[in-house]
């Protein structure tokens, strides 16, 4: 796609004291697509959001979200006309009922749809008159949700959005996602649970320790991510396969696994010309990706 | 519908590749006939739960391929043409002699793990078993 | 609909307070009713200036606790990312609830006070609307100083309970330090009355402390400022 990045930063960074939550962070998320930002707890996926929004200020750097900078207060909050955000921790007012709060929320978007947040209200069996401080957790998360879900925003930013919701509650959700996808809503969502962003993220950004890791097409990486089991007749010599692409190299006695993010054919190759007894190319699973990525770090 | 489709994400297939196969293979086996209608992207893409992009590639690739007819505003059609039938036919003759050659390994003593391992090197790695010969 | 959210937020906090105040000023009327005809007027007067005192300590602690909430308490309690998600600007978010909540507070200082100028019209009692209107105007005019200073720190100190811990403490402080050392810069003495009391009638006299108020005003204003500054710095 040629078209420019819905959310594009520049060696975004945030310290607090001598620790930095992120470093040098180089983002570009394509319009028209689900981004899954991918990352442990504590990997720094929450401030890069709170960044974006506004609501943390960057250390040094620079971003821009639908064109328009994140460090400037004008037009940070411009932005947010178009951009629709459920945090982390569901925010919302205990002192409000569901329909008061649906009604003070909507009355800031001409995006809103009420026919989509009545839909919801009643899919989700949230009791309009009820009070959200005596609401359960998983009732505050759908509402926190509806907020977001019921608006056709430029861009949809989700912290953790599938935390406090039963299996039941996730398929929906994504299905929701899928959905305003359909609508061209391009959505960003932050996530540690593989299972759900390998079925339904176009893309893929890493996020580990404060840096981005890997970025790239899903689709890419299910094609170029490779575990290659090797045997030799005698031990073989790691250093032969350090080769660009080649991610981490494990042997056991006659035995090697290499696990290269791209160029498995030069490593296969290299297996033959040593020959090897034995060669077994197996694709990785996102979840492999994800954690061989993140021991790499 | 009147296919089902079933994606996974265990294996290391890009998605819009499986959708793809599994249209092909419903064409080929005659589950989708001429004319028929595919549901649009975005009541699949809901429907299998995957990004609505996943789907339109599959599609636009398959209509590349000349498997499906994408007509503005109303769906995607299928329009099986001579070629995909006798394709169908080949895939016949194909299975018979995998299935004579998967007889034989096992003759020769390999497991079925084993056998299916190789079957997945050699897709994966086509030009590694030109250079091997 | 910002105005709907700080109204829903303080509202029992708001209407608590005016409960409060409407009983003590109508305990109030009901003392003065016993009262003996031949001593009324200065007796009354004497009565109307006590409890005008404890209408002002109440009156201050209700309006510091008006002042508190916010984005800052937000954050301490979660919501902070919703409110800091909406279209609206940090200055207009504060903006509104200083607008809301000084509205509240005049309430609170109009009501009790037409309530007892109604009642005592009403039993036949001598009282005056214009010490009425004095003690309305003192109240609201002084009083705004505690209000924006509870204002600024609900954006400084964080925590449900810190931040009016913090600012009682600092009424508290500043009322007995003041009291000590700056005699004639005391607020506590311009928003009661007492510099311009005449001790025998236990009436208000002199005219209205036109530069106090404008001083307090501006002290308040400066408050404001400040606290709209270090929203706009702050982070969540």
């Amino acid at each position: 796609m040629t078209s420019t990045p819905v959310i594009q930063t520049r060696d975004l960074t945030k310290s607090y004291g001598s620790a930095a939550a992120v470093r040098g962070l180089n983002l570009s998320v394509e319009p028209n697509c689900i981004t899954a930002f991918l990352g442990q707890n504590g990997a720094g996926k929450s401030t890069t959001i709170k960044m974006l929004l506004g609501l943390v200020r960057p250390s040094s750097g620079e971003g821009t979200v639908l064109g328009m900078r994140i460090t400037d207060a004008e037009e940070n909050r411009e932005m947010r006309r178009k951009v629709a955000y459920v945090a982390e921790n569901k925010p919302l007012y205990g002192y409000m009922t569901v329909e008061q709060t649906i009604r003070f929320v909507s009355s800031f978007y001409t995006d809103w749809r009420a026919d989509i947040a009545s839909k919801l209200l009643n899919e989700y069996k949230l009791p309009p008159q009820r009070k959200v401080k005596s609401l359960s957790k998983g009732m505050r998360t759908k509402l926190a949700l509806l907020l977001a879900l019921a608006r056709r925003p430029e861009l949809l930013i989700l912290d953790e959005p599938s935390e406090g919701l039963d299996p039941v509650g996730i398929e929906h959700l994504l299905q929701m996602l899928v959905a305003l996808a359909a609508d061209g809503v391009t959505i960003f969502f932050s996530s540690h649970q593989i299972a759900e962003v390998e079925r339904v993220a176009d893309h893929i950004c890493i996020l580990d320790n404060g840096r981005l890791l890997v970025n790239a097409s899903l689709d890419e990486l299910r094609q170029s991510y490779r575990r290659i089991d090797l045997v030799f007749p005698v031990p073989p010599p790691e250093r032969e396969f350090q080769i660009v692409g080649v991610e981490r190299i494990e042997s056991k006695g006659h035995e090697m696994r290499v696990f290269a993010s791209k160029n498995a054919e030069a490593v296969v190759e290299r297996a033959h010309n040593l020959n090897a007894v034995s060669v077994e190319v197996a694709p990785v699973a996102l979840r492999e990706i994800f954690l061989e990525t993140v021991k790499e770090n | 519908m009147n296919v089902f489709f079933k994606l996974t994400t265990t294996t290391g297939q890009p998605l819009y590749l499986q959708l793809m196969q599994q249209i092909r293979h419903a064409a080929e086996t005659g589950a989708l006939q001429d004319g028929d209608q595919l549901p649009g992207i975005r009541t699949l893409a809901e429907e299998l739960v995957v990004s609505p992009n996943t789907v339109a590639k599959a599609y636009s690739e398959l209509e590349h391929d000349g498997l499906l007819e994408l007509r503005q505003g109303s769906g995607a059609f299928v329009c099986v043409k001579r070629r995909t039938r006798s394709l169908a036919d080949h895939v016949q003759v194909a299975r018979r002699r995998l299935r004579d050659l998967v007889e034989r390994l096992r003759e020769d003593g390999l497991l079925d793990e084993e056998i299916r391992r190789a079957f997945e090197a050699e897709l994966l790695y086509p030009a590694e078993t030109v250079r091997k010969q | 609909m910002l105005w709907y959210k700080v109204w829903l937020e303080t509202r029992s906090r708001f209407l608590t307070s005016l409960a409060t105040l409407t009983i003590f000023s109508a305990v109030f009327v009901h003392h003065a009713e016993g009262l003996q005809r031949p001593e009324w007027t200065a007796a009354y007067n004497r009565l109307l200036y006590i409890t005008q005192q404890y209408i002002v300590v109440m009156w201050i602690l209700a309006v510091i606790l008006l002042g508190m909430g916010g984005i800052v308490r937000e954050k301490a309690t979660g919501a902070s990312s919703l409110t800091l998600s909406l279209p609206v600007s940090r200055a207009l978010l504060l903006g509104v609830h200083v607008g809301v909540g000084a509205l509240e507070a005049i309430i609170l200082a109009v009501v009790p006070w037409t309530g007892i100028f109604l009642v005592s019209s009403h039993a036949g009692m001598p009282i005056l609307i214009s010490q009425v209107e004095f003690y309305v105007l003192l109240l609201v005019a002084g009083g705004l100083v505690y209000f924006a200073m509870a204002i600024l720190v609900s954006c400084l100190v964080e925590g449900e309970y810190t931040a009016p811990a913090v600012a009682f403490g600092l009424v508290f402080l500043t009322t007995i330090v003041f009291d000590a050392w700056l005699r004639p810069l005391n607020l506590w003495r311009l928003v009661t009355g007492d510099f311009c009391l005449d001790r025998h009638t236990y009436l208000l006299s002199g005219r209205f402390p036109w530069l106090g108020a404008l001083a307090c005003c501006s002290v308040a204003g400066v408050m404001l400022l400040v606290s709209v500054r270090v929203m706009k710095r702050r982070e969540f």
